[in-house]
This record gives structure tokens, C-alpha cells and sequence, in this order.
């Protein structure tokens, strides 16, 4: 054979190798395809293992939940998804009874009998939450169960045999989930509308081990296709359970929502689309590029475009250029993000001592006032994120929209006069660590950071930079004591301001998620006392109440939900989220007219 | 050349493999990333931290994690993903052809290119050819990788310049999607590499065109082409070849990064890479020893070829 040939049949079988996913047609006829931008990939696809943004957009098409939020009701209400039903809650509110669909099947997979998918059971769900309690499972969802469901966390010290009972987690029938609480737990339900709480098959578990990660089994609208480092492909489940879509159920709102179009969605069977592709681009430029070529469908519109993007910041207003060809959505952030001061730290925090603890509060009551909300908003966030003081988020009702927001305005004569008159100068005050990991954006939000500081007097050799490889080394330093400023975000896992109030309970410090490791007995008391209550007048006054010790305490410098910016194409007719509903929105997404034909 | 030689070369790789797994993996070890704390939930207890971390495998000593590692290398088992769960296996196996498939055309008219804009250089060296040729090498290797990359997006691939090209993606099924998704790629790396290799092949060039002999041949009449292509070049090929060769592993690892990013292709950089940034060992691990396996390789490859340009390398 002639040299020339081999080298011909070498190259045509690394291009072979080399190829990707087949075009988007079915017998040459273009199917429906929604194209969705995400600034981060998934990890994996284990429900259990589901912590992610990016991984919890996935898992919800992929595997189904118990409960939902309706599509399009703001603020949010629960619906039940694979539940037949509002929860049933006995009167002490420790027993809550489920009851499920009848007719819900697991997709097909050679992890069953005959490779065909069987009902969805309620024993499912109880597998489902007990692998979070197994070591094995590396699952990552515990903590919204641990302490509260009874037995649970026995079963786990015992050694996790999923063939002995727990207690409080039990499936009476088929189709009749029963849960005991330790204690009330108003927010249960919530907690089941996450991916961690979607529901996996055991035979899948047990053939694909930790593999199950990249190889889903669910019973959820779509099934996997193809993923790879830069994209997934979801293509329709035809099994999905056909219940036609109910604009009024999902809460649709004319008013607002009309010139969406999604009243033709009425009475049709969802899935609406037949594959879904994900395409996950960290890099802002080459996200927006695809946009623009007409390559996505859908993007958070990154922060270097509002420029381009907006024609007006108040009112926030699409320029009309752009408005022609998409629609636009300006959504807050369900969660925010604060400057922590370590109070475990006893330079800055917390004191055995009276009079040095008074001392560490007017150093961080001074270093609040330092601080240019002003300015942090209108460098990094276009001036269109909302500030408020405290962890009371725009996002929960609890906030109150007429508070005092003099906690963020900044005062840089007071922080000096505050400084002087407890004894602090450039000598006495302690060397901070400002921990943050690496990238670009940080380093210039620290820099900003150790400006303002600088303006009240604190010397820049005093505010050292401490940058990490990743987030999880960062996290690893502060979650051990080693970062006395942290600066950071939280996002909220349900609609509730409990999740809020958590991030300060003592109980909850490092490891934890309560980073400043505030520890104020009195906060820590009315956390408590609330913990049964569900949201309510008298909740809500508990809540302002303990928002404002975290403000007279200065246990943070916060904080600012940011304003997101959604674009997406006119032919797209759906509402998107990137919050609470997240990724259970897109089984509702469809298309006025059918997608382009793949090149 | 005898099948000992070559077998001795291989031989000799081995001390190079082990001292390259060895010194990353006690990076690694020691200064990577740590993936507990992004394994573990919100509001982790310290048991949970035990319990990843023994999951993880870093309560284990050292010696025994290298020893495993060692064991995993030559069994070819190379476990699961710590992110994504994926057999580490299967990832190089979808990675790496898609790599090759991308970097392969720039790669290769790169360093033609280079290599006749050289000859030109070096021919008419000093002339205003050469200037032009040589300035034009300095702009190509002042422009950041990143801004070439962009600018071709926008140029050929927005509605902002001429729209004939995807953005992003790697949908390759058949010659024509496979051009349609490599050529801005492929002009983004020949535009970068391009500068250097023409500097490289020119000094090469230059140096061996003052040579006793080839003033010889010029005395005698010897045409242009001739001199360059039958003698310059070939009595260059040796250090050509090293370039060549040794570029290999770094284009194939971590040469497509920016590329396989920004242009979307799911490619063995954007796996190292996202590895890197995760903490995800067993992917890592892989690639490291791929990468020292592959630089063996192109060593006894690049010896091989030594022999054949030049018989008297391979005389004991």
C-alpha cells in the first residue's frame, strides 16, 4: 500500500476519533432545539452530589422531585411535581404524610429488569435521602436533613444498611411517603424541591456506582444524550408522564407576562422541546460572541456588556436595537454577597475580655463606615445591585425596603473618629488577612477593599492579600480560622429568610456556613425560637430583630444582591430563572418556530 | 539501527517517566488543590471532612498513594473522576483524538509556513525580504494569544464581520463540519505560532547557509532551489526535527487550552485544565503521566529520526 494511502487512512481515522455529537435532525427533519448558555459547568450528575448551580439546572430535567415551584408565580409557591399533593402535616407539625402520582416510570436502562425502566416508588424517596447519609455515596446534601428527621442520622452511625428502617423516613405503600420531625421544620418542603432530593433508582445505584455521576437514571422530561467539558445535550424522555400545562396552575400573570407568548403553551404536554443543549462557557467574550452569532439561545448577560446592553440603568431598560431581536429580563440575585469579619478571631472578634470585645466592635464598626457601598456597586456591579444592611436579602419578604440604611453609608470622618476614640492607630491595629481566591476580579475588589480602609486611616501593609488556588482551598482556610476577612456570597437554597438567619447561629460556625463564626447568645435564642415558626408577622419582627444585632454588632461588612440580566431570542417563548425554580423551568420552554437547521 | 537500540532508548525513558510522576505528584500532593471542601454540603460537620477526605484518599502516606498511582500507570487503570465520575480512562479516550484533530492542521502548516518564510529570510538575508519577513514575526509574537482569538471570532464569526463560522463548538460528523469548526482555530494557532517558528527555521537557516560547503555549491553554480531545499534544509533537519518533535507533547497537553476554551472543543487542555483548577487527582494524575510517556516517545522518536537524517548518530 502506498504511503500516501496509509497517511490518508491515518488521518480519516483520527478525524473519526476526533468527531463530536451528530447534528440536531431526526430523519433530516430539524428538530425542536433550545440552546442554553451557562457560565459554569456541572460536576457531577449524581442528585446527591448535586451542589452546584450548574449541576442542579441538570439534575431537575433529568430525575424528578417530590415538590416544585410553579412556573411562573412570583413569589414563588410550591407545586407538587411526582407528589400527588400538598404535603398532609399533623397538627404538632412533626408528621408529614406525602402521597405520589401513580403511573410515574424511571426512563429505561439496563440497570433494570429487561432494561426497562419500572414505577417510581415511594421507597425510592426514602433510598433517595438515605444515600446522603451514606459515606459511600460522597453525597453532599445532608445537611438539610441532619438533626431533623428522626432516626436519620442514627442510621447512619450504625452503618448505613439501607435494609434496615429508619424511623422517621418511611414508605407506608407504594405511594405514601411518611416523615417524622424532630422538631417542627416548616422548611422540609422546600428542601424537596432541590436536585439533592431527586429521586434515584437503587438498581442504578448499584450497577453504575460512581459512575451513576455520568450515567443519570431518572424519571425527569429529558434524558441524557452526549456531555462533554463544554456542552450536554438533553434530549426529550417520550415516557414523561403527559399532564398538559395549566397557565393559571403555574400561576400566569397577564399583566406582566403577556408579551412572553406563552399563552399558546396552554394545554399542551411538556416537554415542549425535543433536545435541550447546554453549552457551558465560563469566558464572558466568547459567551457573548456565540450569543451574538445567533449560536444560544439564552444568556446572563455578563457584567462588561450592560454598557452595550442597556439603554437605561433606572428605569433598566433594553436599548431597542437589541429589543427587536430579544426578549430581556432583569432578575435580582436570591442571595448576596458580604465582607465576614472572623470573630473567632479575638484580634477583631470576639473577646473574653469586656473591654478589648468593645474595642474589636468599634474596629469593625469603623471599618463598616470605611466602607463605599457606592462605589463597590457602581465598579463591579454597574450600580443596579441592590445594598442593604444586615442578612435580611431583598429577596425575602422579611426585608424591609424602609429600614435605616445608614449601616451602609459610608462615613469615613466617623470610622476615624471611631478608631481614635477606642484607642486604635496605625500602630495598634492588627494585620488582617483578606482571603479571596485567585482571579483578576478579586484582586481588584480587594484592592478597593484595602482603599477604602486606607481612606480611614488603616495602613495598606496592614490588609494583606490571601489568594488561593480555588474556592474550595479558600474555603478550607477560612472554614479553619486562618482568614480574618472574608468575602464571600451565599445563595439561598429555598424562599424562606430562615436560610438567611442560619448563616449567624453559633451552632452553625466554621466548618459551617456561618463563616464569621458569630456566636451571640441572644441571636442565637431567637434562631431558635423561630425555628418551628413558619413565615409570619411575628417570625418577621424576630427576623428584623435579629438582623439588627448583626448590624449593631458589625459582625460583617454587608451586603448587595446583584441585579442578573437575561437575554434571550423572541423565537423562544418561555420565562427563564436562574433562582429558586432554576432549571424546572426549561420543560416549559418552547419555540414559536421550529430551530435553525444544524450546519 | 538494530531493535536494541531502540529498545534502549525506551529503557532509558524510564528513570524520566518515574522522575516526572514522581516530582508532580508531590506538587500535587503537597501545593494542588485540595477537593474536600468543594465535595462536601454547606454546612459540613467534622465527620463529614474525615469522611471525604478518606473517600479521597488523602489520609493515606505518601509513598502509598505514588505506589497506587505507579500501580495505576502500568495496569492502565486509571479510576474515576473525582468531579464528574467519568472513567478517567474513557475521558483521555474522547479527549485526546478531538485534540490532535484540532491542533494537527496548525500545527503542521505553521511550521510549513515557518519553515518557507525562513528559507525566504535566510535566502535573502539582510535584503529588505528579510526585514519585512522577520518585522511582520515580531508583530505575529507580540499579540497575545487571547486577543488573535477574539478578533478572529469576531472577524469571522459574528455579525459584526463576516459570519462564516461558528463561534464555538466541535459537532463533527463528517470532513465538511470538521472544516467548518477547525479553520478559525487553526488560523488563530498558525497566526500565533507562526512568528516563532520563521525566527527559529531562520537562524537555523542562516547559520548553516554560510557554510564552507554551500559557498562551495553556490561556486558552482548550484540553482537556488537546489541549494536551499537539498542542502540547507536537509543538513538543518536535526535541530528542526527537536522543535518538531519536542513541541509534540506540549501542543497535544496543553497547547489547544486557550483554544479548546474559548472555542468550546471539548478537548484533553480544557480537561487539564479544569483538573488543574478542581483538584481532580485521578484526571491529573493521568495526564501528568501521559505527558511523560509521550515525551519519552517523542525522545526515542526524535533519536530514530536523528539516525536516519544523519546514519553516523546511530554508529556505537
Amino acid at each position: 500500500m502506498p504511503n500516501t494511502i496509509k497517511i490518508a487512512m491515518l488521518l480519516g481515522l483520527l478525524l473519526l476519533g476526533g468527531c463530536g455529537d451528530p447534528p440536531a435532525t431526526q430523519n433530516d427533519v430539524p428538530v425542536k432545539t433550545y440552546k442554553h448558555a451557562m457560565d459554569g459547568a456541572p460536576g457531577s450528575l449524581d442528585p446527591a452530589q448535586s451542589a452546584s448551580l450548574y449541576a442542579n439546572f441538570m439534575v431537575v430535567n433529568l430525575y424528578d422531585t417530590l415538590y416544585r415551584y410553579k412556573y411562573l408565580a412570583r413569589p414563588y409557591q410550591l407545586q407538587p411535581n411526582v407528589a400527588a399533593g400538598l404535603p398532609e402535616i399533623s397538627d404538632d407539625g412533626l408528621r408529614i404524610t406525602i402521597r405520589l402520582k401513580p403511573g410515574v416510570y424511571f426512563m429505561d436502562d439496563p440497570a433494570f429488569a429487561q432494561g426497562v425502566g419500572r414505577e417510581l416508588h415511594a421507597h425510592d424517596f426514602v433510598y433517595s435521602i438515605k444515600r446522603h447519609f451514606d459515606p459511600a455515596s460522597r453525597a453532599q446534601g445532608a445537611w438539610l436533613w441532619q438533626n431533623r428527621i428522626e432516626g436519620l442520622d442514627d442510621w447512619k452511625v450504625a452503618g448505613s444498611d439501607y435494609d434496615t428502617e429508619v424511623e422517621g423516613l418511611r414508605a407506608l405503600d407504594d405511594y405514601t411517603i411518611q416523615i417524622t420531625l424532630i422538631q417542627p421544620f416548616p422548611q422540609l418542603i422546600h428542601t424537596l424541591t432541590q436536585a439533592y432530593a431527586a429521586i434515584v433508582p437503587r438498581e442504578a445505584v448499584e450497577k453504575y456506582g460512581q459512575m451513576l455521576s455520568s450515567h443519570p437514571v431518572g424519571s425527569g422530561p429529558f434524558r441524557l444524550d452526549s456531555r462533554n467539558d463544554t456542552r450536554a445535550v438533553l434530549v426529550k424522555n417520550p415516557d414523561f408522564r403527559k399532564e398538559p400545562f395549566d397557565l393559571e396552575d403555574e400561576g400566569y400573570d397577564p399583566a406582566s407576562q403577556a408579551d412572553l407568548g406563552l399563552h399558546v403553551l396552554q394545554g399542551k404536554i411538556p416537554p415542549f422541546v425535543d433536545r435541550l443543549e447546554f453549552e457551558f462557557i465560563t469566558e464572558d467574550a466568547a459567551r457573548w460572541n456565540a450569543f451574538s452569532a445567533g449560536e444560544l439561545d439564552f444568556i446572563k448577560v455578563p457584567v462588561s456588556q450592560f454598557d452595550h446592553v442597556l439603554s437605561t440603568r433606572s428605569p433598566l431598560k433594553l436599548s431597542p436595537q437589541l429589543g427587536e431581536r430579544y426578549h430581556f429580563e432583569a432578575s435580582p440575585e436570591s442571595g448576596f454577597i458580604y465582607t465576614n469579619f472572623n470573630m473567632a478571631d479575638e484580634r477583631l472578634g470576639h473577646h473574653p475580655d469586656p473591654h478589648q470585645a468593645s474595642r474589636n466592635r468599634a474596629l469593625r464598626c469603623a471599618m463598616v463606615k470605611a466602607f463605599d457601598w457606592e462605589k463597590r456597586n457602581e465598579i463591579f456591579f454597574y450600580n443596579i445591585g441592590r445594598v442593604f444592611p444586615g442578612a435580611l436579602a431583598p429577596a425575602v419578604p422579611e426585608y424591609d425596603p424602609d429600614a435605616d440604611i445608614s449601616y451602609n453609608r459610608r462615613d469615613v470622618q466617623g470610622a476615624i473618629e471611631l478608631l481614635q476614640a477606642n484607642g486604635w492607630n496605625e500602630n495598634t491595629l492588627p494585620t488582617l488577612d483578606y482571603g479571596f481566591p485567585n482571579s483578576v476580579t478579586e484582586r481588584q475588589i480587594f484592592e478597593q477593599f484595602r482603599n477604602f480602609m486606607m481612606d480611614a486611616g488603616y495602613p495598606s501593609s496592614k490588609i494583606r492579600p490571601m489568594i488561593f488556588a480555588t474556592y474550595g482551598d479558600y474555603q478550607r482556610a477560612y472554614s479553619q480560622g486562618k482568614v480574618a476577612l472574608i468575602n464571600s456570597s451565599w445563595t439561598m437554597d429555598y424562599p424562606d429568610a430562615e436560610n438567611l438567619m442560619q448563616l449567624y447561629y453559633g451552632p452553625n460556625a466554621s466548618p459551617g456556613s456561618n463563616s464569621a463564626n458569630y456566636d451571640n447568645p441572644d441571636y442565637n435564642r431567637l434562631y431558635e425560637a423561630s425555628a418551628a415558626m413558619s413565615e409570619s408577622p411575628e417570625r418577621t419582627a424576630i427576623y428584623r430583630q435579629m438582623n439588627q444585632m448583626l448590624i449593631d454588632d458589625c459582625v460583617s461588612i454587608n451586603g448587595i444582591s446583584r441585579t442578573l440580566l437575561f437575554l434571550w431570542d423572541r423565537n423562544i417563548i418561555m420565562k427563564p430563572d436562574r433562582s429558586f425554580l432554576g432549571g424546572y423551568f426549561m420543560r416549559f420552554v418552547d419555540l414559536a418556530e421550529p430551530s435553525r437547521a444544524a450546519p | 539501527m538494530t531493535r536494541s537500540y531502540v529498545a534502549r532508548r525506551l529503557l532509558y525513558g524510564i528513570p524520566l517517566v518515574l522522575g516526572v510522576t514522581f516530582i508532580s505528584f508531590l506538587l500535587m500532593v503537597y501545593f494542588g488543590p485540595d477537593k474536600t471542601y468543594e465535595l462536601l454540603g454547606k454546612n459540613p460537620t467534622a465527620d463529614q471532612i474525615r469522611e471525604v477526605r478518606q473517600a479521597l484518599g488523602y489520609d493515606q502516606p505518601f509513598m502509598l498513594r505514588y505506589a497506587d498511582y505507579l500501580k495505576q500507570l502500568v495496569t492502565l487503570d486509571l479510576g474515576l473522576s473525582d468531579s464528574s465520575g467519568e472513567s478517567v480512562s474513557s475521558i483521555l479516550g474522547r479527549t485526546l483524538p478531538i485534540s490532535i484533530a484540532l491542533v494537527l492542521p496548525g500545527f503542521v502548516l505553521g511550521n510549513i509556513a515557518g519553515l518557507m518564510l525562513g528559507l525566504m529570510a535566510a535566502w535573502y538575508r539582510g535584503k529588505w525580504l528579510d526585514k519585512l519577513i522577520m518585522s511582520a514575526s515580531v508583530v505575529g509574537m507580540s499579540v497575545s494569544f487571547l486577543v488573535i482569538i477574539i478578533g478572529l471570532q469576531i472577524l469571522l464569526c459574528t455579525p459584526y464581520g463576516l459570519n462564516l463560522f461558528p463561534v464555538r463548538g466541535w459537532q463533527v460528523h463528517d470532513l465538511g463540519s470538521y472544516l467548518y469548526f477547525v479553520t478559525v482555530p487553526t488560523l488563530a494557532l498558525v497566526f500565533v505560532t507562526l512568528g516563532y517558528n520563521t525566527r527559529f527555521y531562520r537562524a537555523v537557516m542562516a547559520d548553516e547557509i554560510d557554510r564552507d560547503h554551500i559557498r562551495t555549491l553556490r561556486a558552482y553554480g548550484a540553482s537556488p532551489f537546489e541549494l536551499m531545499f537539498k542542502h540547507v534544509l536537509k543538513n538543518s533537519l536535526i535541530p528542526i526535527l527537536t522543535r518538531i518533535m519536542f513541541s509534540i507533547p506540549f501542543v497535544v497537553i496543553s497547547g489547544s487550552l486557550l483554544l479548546e476554551s474559548y472555542f468550546g472543543i471539548p478537548g484533553i487542555g480544557l480537561v487539564t485544565f479544569n483538573a488543574i483548577t478542581s483538584g481532580d487527582q485521578p484526571v491529573l494524575k493521568a495526564v501528568v503521566g501521559l505527558t511523560g510517556v509521550l515525551f519519552v516517545l517523542a525522545l526515542t522518536v526524535n533519536d530514530l529520526l536523528y539516525s536516519l537524517v544523519d546514519p553516523r548518530v546511530a554508529k556505537p
